[in-house]
């Protein structure tokens, strides 16, 4: 599987001489690599609840560590979900790349296959050495493919881009320094020795400082300004990797830290674990949608609802956390709770995947990413419009897809836990429940109008108007994670055995197959045996969707007595133009006055009129909705750190003598302050 | 020779190093600087074999004698070549006025009396007061550096501060390592012969002074 992404790599030395070969070659390269992963994945996820767990010896590049790969049941999860969509990526880049592409093709392939290739090597990472080197080499090429395409606006986000990533870097060499510093060793298996003896202070700073480090990367709020303007920026299949996959990387650290490095020996873990991971995913998920609704780059909106659903898998996780090991009912709400995350993981990365690939079909069709500019495209670029909206539908948690299936998981989870706990933390766990209610809401009027501005109407430019249909290479990839989508959504049942070893991994006990598909896999049950949850067939509900499309269908196509007319649309006797239309901005208003307090909108209204104030010359309008976290956190983080500069540039003279009497002064302080003894 | 002999001895030269320290402070040639900080580093290498020869320990007879060479004889010597090839402003031109800078000079000696008292746990029988002495001219050798314009003076400055610490460490712990006092001289060197150069290409080239360095801020 390596040796396929280092000779995709090597692939991108062709590039000067033709590149088109070199991009062939590059992504092929990387198609069997990810190939290579997908069938590693599922013999590791396959060997029963236990699962396989593999090891490689690295040849020792460094005097006092050696590295090694180890691929357990958790990992393999991971890599499976991310070798699908690399699969996808692959083969949906090349085509992408020649319609749209930019950059350098050298950069592209090399930038795609490190990125790739280093973040399998974090899954497969046996020790602290190798997880840090490839985390570092996945931001590093992440970084090269953000700002591949060149422009200013692609800088400014790659500078925002790498300087969050390495400050949560930063955290994760400081969690795992003193980690193998107790341990002696940057093993992993000695470090889960030996993190069994630390105190419990200890083990949730360092819990607490790794969150931050991985929230970082992970996107969650209010570490998440990085990720609008990141992802966005790269090429599309790439902002289908980072957004779909990547993020997801970051979930897996917290999970292999919160729940297996850094676990108490025995008992449940701190609550304040669990607690603030669900308040952090509440948050992400509600404040991601929110800004994804006033979104009108495709891209972009894309890009925040990655933040709403990395909020709502921490919100599994969160459950998860504070569940785990306290016997009973618990324990098996904990196997469904973890499961609903790792589920979703991988029916975020399916349809976040998917939906990314569409938008890069747009893009690459129209050269276009505002929605305000588009409309119309569903007539001209059916695959794209049917597959996009299979994307959105699941994003959405609509049966009968994917997103469903994991959302209700989650929310099963939170309600039934929450009356595992009881009292306030009960009433909490209810509360986080409903704010998914409200995402997936919230989510579902996001694609109505992502979708409905995108694909329907009339073409609000003349890009919109000539778009043509893409290759087929870049419809197949969507079809397959498509696929992904509707079988994931369809029969769940049969999927559960591959969540059975990551969660036996991390939480012992059964696995939530057992659990869930108690009732047949057709069927998937909340709370297994226990008989207290509820029971849901995902098979049932599709087969009666179909049923249903299959009966109206039936009677539009009824032959009827009267002979039908085809006639525009009456319009008060003006011609019917694009500007009619409902426009993303217009869709978007009732909620940006709900949410005024958040949004805290501007607008700014010009109006120019003739001799009587009835004859409109001229009207200009503009607004727009800020961040927050960007306005409120970063710029007075900003302004403090150029404030403290200045100060400091300003008794800094340049001028020697000043600088030794600083040195004199603080000798002579030093001496005052610690020399009395 | 006897300890007591020896304490006396050293008890009186520190009075005396700190005699050349305020004489190179007060100095308004640059040559009398110069005269005085190699009469200081003599005074150091006698402290050394004073107490070489007391304690019996060939190291520090080593480093008396490396130190009466390199920085009683032969640094010297090149600053004040450094002074006749340029022969121009030979006065010292202060940052700070000379009797400003002896006050401050006297209230680091009284806080270095004043702290050592505190430190008995360090001292040595034979090096009473070596100790006070030794910290009060490291902290002046950095005075001079900072209250003086031309580089040769910062030379000047950073000698003494190394007696400074050589006096110090002789209290502390009868004198450092051999290794480590050759590795320090030969940085004092090194030193010395990068500002000598400097200040001679830099003469050469342009008429600029240590102080005007600041024009080169970004």
């Amino acid at each position: 599987m390596i040796g396929a992404y280092a000779a995709g790599a090597t692939a991108s030395l062709l590039a000067p001489r033709s590149a088109r070969t070199a991009r062939a070659l590059g992504h092929s390269g990387l198609c069997v690599g990810a190939l290579a992963g997908v069938a590693l994945a599922i013999r590791c996820t396959a060997g029963g609840a236990s699962g396989t767990t593999l090891r490689v010896e690295l040849p020792s590049l460094f005097p006092f560590a050696h590295l090694s790969l180890v691929l357990d049941g958790l990992g393999a999860f991971f890599l499976l979900v991310v070798s699908i969509v690399a699969v996808a990526a692959a083969v949906y880049g090349p085509a992408y790349l020649r319609a749209h592409g930019t950059g350098s093709p050298a950069v592209e392939v090399l930038g795609i296959n490190l990125f790739v290739g280093s973040m399998a090597l974090v899954l497969c990472a046996g020790d602290a050495l190798t997880f840090l080197l490839a985390w570092e080499g996945m931001t590093l090429a992440s970084y090269t493919l953000v700002v591949s395409e060149g422009g200013e606006a692609d800088a400014h986000a790659g500078l925002v881009y790498i300087v969050m990533a390495h400050a949560g870097t930063a955290l994760l060499m400081v969690v795992f320094l003193s980690l193998a510093s107790h341990a002696g060793s940057f093993d992993f298996a000695a470090i889960r020795a030996a993190a069994t003896a630390l105190s419990g202070p200890e083990r949730s700073v360092l819990f607490f400082l790794a969150l931050a480090g991985l929230g970082a990367k992970a996107g969650v709020v209010p570490l998440h300004v990085w990720l609008p303007l990141a992802h966005p920026a790269a090429p599309s299949h790439v902002s289908a990797l980072m957004s779909g996959v990547m993020l997801k990387v970051a979930l897996y650290g917290v999970l292999r830290l919160g729940l297996d490095l850094l676990a108490p020996a025995a008992g449940p873990l701190p609550p304040s674990w669990g607690w603030t991971v669900l308040v952090l995913g509440s948050t992400s998920a509600v404040i991601g949608v929110l800004y994804a609704l006033q979104q009108h780059d495709l891209k972009r909106l894309l890009a925040f609802h990655s933040v709403e659903n990395v909020g709502i898998i921490l919100m599994g996780i969160g459950m998860a956390m504070l569940l785990a090991r306290r016997g009973g009912a618990a324990d098996a709400l904990a196997a469904l709770s973890l499961a609903a995350a790792l589920l979703h993981t991988l029916n975020h990365a399916a349809f976040k995947g998917l939906l990314f690939l569409g938008a890069g079909s747009v893009l690459s069709a129209t050269h276009l990413r505002n929605m305000e500019q588009l409309g119309g495209l569903g007539r001209r670029m059916p695959w794209t419009a049917w597959l996009f909206l299979t994307g959105a539908v699941a994003i959405s948690a609509l049966p009968p897809l994917n997103g469903f299936v994991s959302e209700w998981m989650t929310f099963q989870a939170l309600v039934l836990g929450g009356g595992q706990l009881r009292g306030g933390a009960g009433l909490a766990a209810v509360v986080a429940a409903s704010a998914l209610a409200l995402t997936g809401g919230l989510a579902a009027a996001c694609f109505v109008k992502a979708f409905g501005v995108t694909f329907l109407g009339r073409p609000r430019s003349a890009r919109a108007a000539e778009a043509v249909e893409v290759a087929p290479s870049m419809r197949a990839a969507m079809i397959l994670l498509a696929a992904v989508c509707v079988v994931v959504g369809v029969v769940p049942g049969y999927v559960m055995s591959l969540l059975d070893a990551p969660v036996v991994r991390l939480l012992g006990g059964a696995g939530p197959s057992a659990l869930v598909t108690v009732r047949g896999p057709l069927v998937l049950s909340a709370l297994g045996a226990a008989g207290a949850g509820t029971a849901l067939s995902m098979t049932a509900a599709a087969a009666l969707f179909a049923a249903l499309a299959l009966l109206v269908w039936g009677i539009c196509a009824w032959p009827r007595a009267a002979a039908r007319r085809l006639a525009p649309t009456w319009t008060c006797g003006m011609t019917p133009q694009s500007r009619f239309d409902y426009t993303a901005t217009a869709f978007a208003k009732p909620l940006r006055f709900i949410f005024a307090a958040l949004y805290r909108p501007r607008r700014e209204v010009e109006k120019e009129t003739g001799p009587t104030p009835y004859v409109l010359r001229r009207l200009r309008w503009e607004g727009d909705v800020v961040d927050l976290a960007e306005t409120e956190l970063y710029q007075r983080l900003q302004a403090g750190v150029m404030r403290t500069a200045r100060a400091v540039r300003s008794r800094s003279t340049g001028r020697i003598h000043g600088y030794i009497a600083y040195v004199l002064i603080t000798l002579l302080l030093t001496l005052l302050a610690f020399g009395r003894g | 020779m006897s300890p007591e002999l020896a304490t006396r001895l050293i008890d009186a030269l520190g009075a005396l190093l700190l005699f050349t320290m305020i004489l190179i402070l007060a100095a308004g040639q640059l040559y009398r600087a110069i005269y005085a900080v190699a009469a200081q580093s003599v005074l150091i290498a006698l402290a050394g074999a004073v107490l070489g020869a007391t304690t019996h320990n060939l190291d520090l007879w080593i480093v008396a004698g490396i130190t009466l060479l390199v920085k009683a004889i032969a640094l010297p010597w090149l600053l004040l070549r450094v002074i006749r090839r340029v022969g121009i402003r030979r006065e010292i031109e202060p940052v700070v006025p000379i009797t400003a800078t002896l006050a401050i000079a006297g209230g680091i000696v009284v806080l270095a009396f004043h702290l050592s008292s505190s430190l008995g746990a360090v001292r040595q029988a034979i090096t009473g007061n070596a100790l006070p002495v030794g910290i009060a001219l490291t902290l002046m050798g950095v005075l001079v550096m900072m209250s003086r314009r031309e580089a040769l003076t910062q030379m000047v400055g950073l000698f003494a501060s190394e007696n400074g610490i050589f006096f110090t460490a002789m209290a502390v712990s009868q004198g450092m390592p051999l290794i480590i006092e050759i590795g320090v001289v030969l940085d004092v060197i090194l030193g010395a012969l990068v500002m000598g150069v400097m200040v001679l290409r830099v003469r050469s080239s342009v008429d600029a002074d240590i102080a005007e360095l600041d024009r080169l801020r970004g």
